[in-house]
């Protein structure tokens, strides 16, 4: 859409800050540490935003979670324990959302394709008598292609991703549905022909009984995340894709290829989750992983990614994530009601975003 | 500069992790299976419900918090779990965090939950669990109806009162993976048996749920408009199909039972009252009956409670709904 | 021009954290007078105006406007006053009709209280007849002209009785019969007691049509003067605070220089687009050589089809049949997209660089790389130390003035902006560059910086082909001139011995000057 007038209309000004990691070079080649003004100053701390919010929630938590015993319980091994493996299946899908929403884009079919990825699992290592390896493989190409069709869709076709992928929300339930006739699929696990081989109990497990496997899973794609966002040209592509796509386009940037590839991303990384989610539950259910997406969504914003596309960062969002789950955990443990909840998550959405406005008008 | 902030990201998720693996295990998991339990104590209970959304959900809590409040030093606690598995597990997972004495639970669904209720239980927390089952038999006692009774005093019912010469239902059932869903199915269809004239010709799962209810009915209807019958599994899905009929004009050709038999104004009691269901079945919340028993082992120490409790259930016709509502304390 | 005067700034200061943008600035406009404000980008015009109009309320300093001092809280305090301010961007909503922008917030309405479209075009005829305008009032405001869009803007600031209207580079998109349009209109709004702030880099322009002109440097008035062809040289010499240098050095002065061998040839280029666009004005049969070391000019009024034509050049034009012939170094090229035209060694600098090159989010490092990221990523892995040194490297080479690598682009000044956009393509190392509008919006030192550059790379083998409305800039640094005319070539003129009349005849038709040409 042409837009005639241009944002930051105070060329005397400096514009917004940049969102996203950036070389730290000056122009002759040296590093700069101390900040050349307030508006710089401003700027690094902002971009630690999301970092400091999370410290504060996890001092927070500390200080008003319930003792029993003497013993802080949010602390203890078995809390800390439950929020990273609660925290492990929307943080993975987070992930795939920060690629979509960087691209300038939405994705709200995540959700959908856990739930069809997690009836996928059960039904075909139960059902059809598939090994892990085989069961996850297929589940996750379901995933990534449906995602890198919803990419075709919105690149090629130009339909905004916000519609693509409310449709392919209703597709992937109603595929879920169809697969698994309706009702969740328990999985057994044995030897037997109705059963699931034993060793995909592991997801429900933890290493050295502490670690939860979901988390280390969680943590290991996050890293991955990080390393692809900075170090790669894709990255940069991506960047471009949200910042401007004219420009990118014109740059050369194959913009469809990338669209493409960021769809197939969340779609592939939702899939895991249901992989995961199936492991935790013992069963696929066709309404597995409902809402999920917002979650994920929150946890980008709080982020501090703009929606708009262009900047923003995983590190962010994994802070986003990780405090969307200790949030969650001491309203829990202080046995706040549950509607009371949505009203504190809903609140801190809001000002995630509403810290987003104040840093471009802050410099 | 650009390092750091990604630096400290990793040093904080890697701190989180590590403060897992480092932090002071509290060994207490040993003595839990000598009871803790005593007159003259205090005691918390974890009450993990499945979606207080129903209004049977409601009643039920109600039930378990009034039947509480009357126990000196317990304290009740409700988690909702909105119909969602991963929530509930959750939630029993909290509980546990918070080393309650007693969990009682009302799964959402059987399989998903077998696992964390084992957790509970293998680890010496008394669970009881309410109205619907967990698989294995690892919880300390079990309340509920039975299911199979309900269901099949309903279809005597409709054998021999409602649809004598016979007819063509539509059944609306309960969420698919609940047990009181199956058993109620399966209950109906062995009370209908004799009388072959009655056809059941659809059944569609109303997830327990009012506007759910209605929905499907609607579409049920403009299929089989010439039903005699809806068959639901709740009170709040026979009337979302009361009024699907309703829309449709069918309401006075077309007969609505339920169960639940809530004695609340919104129950079933009072829509058999005013006519728009033509009966319903007692389906007690049991909550009573929990905190009892919850009471007889955190206070008395009791070792030998019942495994199984089940409660009983009545038929509420347009002949006994007033005098009933009345007698089980409904308010007007 | 009256005595009386309309506003009067005094000792304006103005810091943006540890940057002095403004430092006891004078100014003083009286009705009806047409008040040029000149100076290099970053002396602190644009933020002279944008605190007269209200948009930056935390200065040091007094205005008084009609005798009363005043400060505005925002900018639509500044609008009720009567101070009225026409963009580069203009402030138009393109999906909205004439009459619907220009009665945007004050609707007239029915007895029923809906939308009364008949006053509303009523309305609009009234206000846009005195500025001599045809235009349907029903027509979206996107299918305008810039410079019909413009007029309706100013038709809009004179309805709410303005009494400042600021103009800022009112004529940087307009061709030559629109800016004689606009000449006129300003002249029109003096005779009315307007006060008009004129901010612009067209020299000729402000000798013709200014009362008087301040000049800034640095944030500081460096003078104030009664503008006239004889005073170029001291405007130039106020402006960056040293003798003016000839704006165009190595230009047509220097000795023919041999061309080498042709880089591009066009035979007959027409593209057919599968929908056709309102505004465009596709080639409808062009053809041309560039060789290499030629800097070769297309001039034509707005809307003879010269960003079409380089579009269709990049292989950035809209989807249609493309027919006729096109070489690139002899070879035959039909570039699907623009990334074919980058890896045949093709570069585009687009007229609009905020809409159609920059995030100003962005870093300006990572802004100069983005195009030719190939060359510095081994297995999808950009390398940083390679990155950081073609980024220093090109900012050197340039003299792109920035706080840093890492700064955002919306930091630069225009011409650094442009630097940017350059410096993306030029990493590419391509054989032919194609230029629309590159000295749009960039100020007198940054102008000569690029026209140096350009030549150096002409120098260097490379081929240029630049479409331009600026003739000056036509004829000083050009060694051809193509005018463009209904997508087609209509002259070729040697640059070094041919007038902007003869250019503008051409672009014309040959027709008498005036009326604008579709």
């Amino acid at each position: 859409m042409t837009h005639l007038s241009a944002p930051g209309k105070r060329p005397g000004a400096a514009v917004g800050p940049a969102g996203e990691e950036r070389p730290g070079a000056t122009a002759t080649g040296g590093h700069r540490w101390f900040p050349a003004g307030r508006g710089e100053l401003v700027e690094r701390l902002f971009a630690v935003q999301s970092l400091f919010a999370l410290l504060l929630v996890f001092v927070l938590a500390v200080v008003v979670s319930p003792r029993r015993d003497g013993e802080i319980i949010f602390l203890s091994t078995e809390n800390l324990g439950n929020v990273v493996r609660a925290v492990s299946e929307i943080g993975i899908i987070a992930v795939g959302m920060t690629f979509v929403v960087l691209l300038g884009g939405i994705d709200l079919s995540v959700g959908a394709i856990l739930g069809l990825s997690a009836v996928g699992t059960a039904t075909l290592m139960v059902d059809s008598g598939f090994g892990i390896v085989a069961a996850v493989t297929v589940v996750l190409l379901i995933g990534a292609l449906f995602g890198a069709l919803q990419g075709y869709a919105t690149a090629r076709l130009g339909i905004q991703s916000f519609i693509v992928t409310l449709a392919g929300l209703q597709v992937a339930r109603g595929l879920a549905r169809i697969w698994s006739g309706g009702l969740g699929i328990p999985i057994a696990y044995g030897d037997g022909p109705q059963e699931a081989p034993a060793a995909f109990e592991i997801l429900n497990g933890s290493i050295n009984g502490v670690v939860p496997v979901p988390a280390v899973l969680f943590v290991g794609i996050g890293v991955a995340a990080i390393v692809v966002l900075r170090k790669t040209a894709f990255a940069r592509h991506v960047y471009a894709i949200g910042g401007n796509e004219k420009a990118a386009r014109l740059s050369g940037v194959p913009v469809l290829r990338v669209k493409v590839a960021v769809f197939a991303i969340a779609g592939l990384l939702a899939a895991v989750a249901g992989v995961i989610h199936a492991g935790q539950l013992n069963q696929g259910s066709p309404n597995d992983g409902a809402g999920y997406e917002l979650d994920a969504i929150a946890a980008v914003v709080i982020g501090g990614t703009s929606l708009a596309g262009g900047t923003g960062s995983m590190g962010g969002t994994l802070a986003g994530a990780l405090l969307l789950g200790i949030l969650n955990n001491i309203l829990a443990l202080n046995n706040i009601d549950a509607n009371v909840q949505l009203l504190i998550k809903g609140l801190v959405i809001v000002a995630a975003a509403g810290l987003q406005k104040l840093r471009r008008s802050i410099v | 500069m650009r390092t750091r902030p990604v630096l400290l990201a990793l040093l904080c998720t890697g701190a989180l992790v590590s403060s897992v693996a480092c932090s002071v295990e509290k060994p207490s998991d040993g003595d839990a299976a000598a009871p803790n339990c005593g007159a003259g104590r205090d005691f918390l209970i974890g009450m993990s419900q499945a979606n207080n959304a129903e209004p049977y959900r409601q009643v039920m809590n109600n039930d378990v918090q009034t039947a509480a409040a009357g126990v000196p030093g317990f304290t009740v606690v409700v988690a909702d779990a909105a119909q969602d598995n991963s929530k509930q597990v959750a939630d029993v997972e909290n509980f546990l965090t918070q080393r309650v004495d007693l969990l009682i639970i009302s799964p959402n669904e059987a399989k998903p939950l077998t696992a964390v209720v084992q957790k509970a239980y293998d680890r010496g927390v008394p669970v009881i669990v309410l109205d619907r089952k967990v698989e294995g038999e690892a919880y300390t006692a079990f309340i509920g109806g039975d299911n199979v009774a309900i269901g099949r005093a309903a279809g005597e019912f409709y054998a021999g009162t409602l649809l004598p010469d016979g007819g063509k239902v539509i059944e609306i059932s309960g969420l698919p993976g609940s047990t009181p869903a199956a058993e109620r199915a399966q209950g109906f269809r062995e009370g209908i048996a004799g009388n072959p004239e009655i056809e059941i010709v659809a059944s569609q799962p109303g997830d327990w749920l009012r506007d759910k209810g209605q929905s499907v009915a609607d579409a049920l209807l403009k299929t089989h408009p010439d039903a005699a019958a809806v068959y639901a599994h709740n009170d709040p899905m026979a009337e979302g199909a009361y009024l699907a009929a309703k829309a449709a004009g069918l309401h006075t050709t077309v007969k609505f039972t339920g169960i639940d038999a809530l004695p609340v104004p919104s129950g079933g009691i009072k829509a058999v009252e005013q006519g728009r269901l033509a009966a319903t079945f007692q389906y007690a919340t049991g909550g009573r009956e929990a905190v009892d028993l919850a009471r007889r082992i955190l206070v008395d120490c009791s070792t030998d409670v019942p495994r199984t409790t089940t409660l009983g259930t009545m038929q509420i016709t347009s002949e006994n709904a007033a005098e009933t509502y009345a007698r089980l304390g409904g308010v007007s | 021009m009256s005595d009386q005067v309309t506003v009067a700034m005094s000792g304006i200061t103005k810091r943006f954290g540890g940057v002095r943008a403004l430092r006891g600035v004078h100014l003083t406009l009286r009705a009806g007078e047409v008040h040029a404000l000149l100076g290099e980008n970053g002396a602190g015009k644009s933020t002279l105006i944008n605190i007269l109009a209200g948009v930056v309320t935390d200065y040091d300093g007094e205005i008084v406007l009609g005798g009363e001092p005043v400060r505005f809280a925002g900018p639509a305090a500044a609008q009720a006053a009567g101070i009225a301010t026409i963009h580069q961007e203009l402030d138009l909503v393109p999906a909205l009709s004439v009459a619907e922008n220009l009665t945007l917030g004050r609707e007239p309405r029915t007895r029923l209280r809906t939308l009364d479209r008949r006053a509303m075009a009523r309305t609009a005829r009234d206000w846009l007849a005195p500025l001599g305008v045809e235009i349907d009032p029903g027509r979206p405001v996107g299918s305008l002209r810039v410079g019909e869009q413009q007029l309706v803007e100013i038709a809009k600031a004179l309805s709410l009785d303005a009494r400042v209207l600021i103009m800022d580079e009112p004529t940087a998109a307009l061709a030559d019969a629109e800016v004689r349009r606009l000449m006129s209109t300003i002249r029109a709004l003096r005779g009315r007691g307007v006060a008009v702030v004129y901010i612009s880099h067209r020299l000729e322009e402000i000798e013709h049509i200014a009362d008087r002109a301040t000049v800034l440097r640095n944030g500081e008035v460096a003078g104030t003067l009664r503008p006239g062809p004889a005073d170029r040289q001291r405007i130039i010499t106020l402006m960056v605070g040293r003798p003016a240098q000839a704006l165009f050095s190595a230009g047509s002065a220097g000795p023919p220089r041999p061309a080498g061998p042709e880089v591009l040839e066009v035979e007959d280029l027409a593209v057919r687009p599968r929908s056709a666009r309102p505004g465009r004005c596709e080639p409808a049969g062009v053809s041309l050589t560039v060789r290499a070391g030629e800097i070769v000019g297309l001039a034509g009024l707005m809307g003879a089809g010269r960003t079409e034509l380089l579009e269709a050049l990049y292989g950035a034009g809209p989807p249609g049949r493309r027919s006729g012939r096109l070489l690139l170094a002899g070879r035959p090229y039909a570039p699907r997209g623009p990334r074919c035209a980058l890896r045949a060694g093709v570069g585009f600098v687009p007229e609009d660089r905020r809409r159609a090159a920059l995030v100003l989010e962005h870093a300006v490092g990572r802004s100069i790389v983005l195009a030719a990221l190939r060359r510095f990523t081994t297995a999808g892995v950009v390398r940083s130390g390679r990155e950081r040194d073609a980024v220093h490297q090109q900012i050197t080479a340039l003299a792109i003035k920035t706080s840093s690598a890492g700064a955002p682009v919306g930091s630069l000044s225009g011409g650094n902006q442009q630097k940017v956009v350059f410096a993306r393509h030029l990493l590419t190392r391509p054989r032919l560059l194609l230029l629309d509008e590159p000295t749009r919006g960039v100020d007198v030192g940054a102008k000569a910086e690029i026209y140096r550059l350009l030549r150096r790379l002409a120098d260097d083998g490379m081929a240029i082909l630049l479409a331009s409305s600026e003739l000056p800039e036509l004829t000083g640094v050009c060694d051809r001139i193509l005018v463009l005319r209904h997508g087609r070539v209509v002259a070729q003129l040697p640059a070094g011995r041919c007038t902007g009349e003869e250019i503008l005849t051409a672009a014309m038709g040959g027709a008498a000057a005036g009326g604008d040409e579709r």
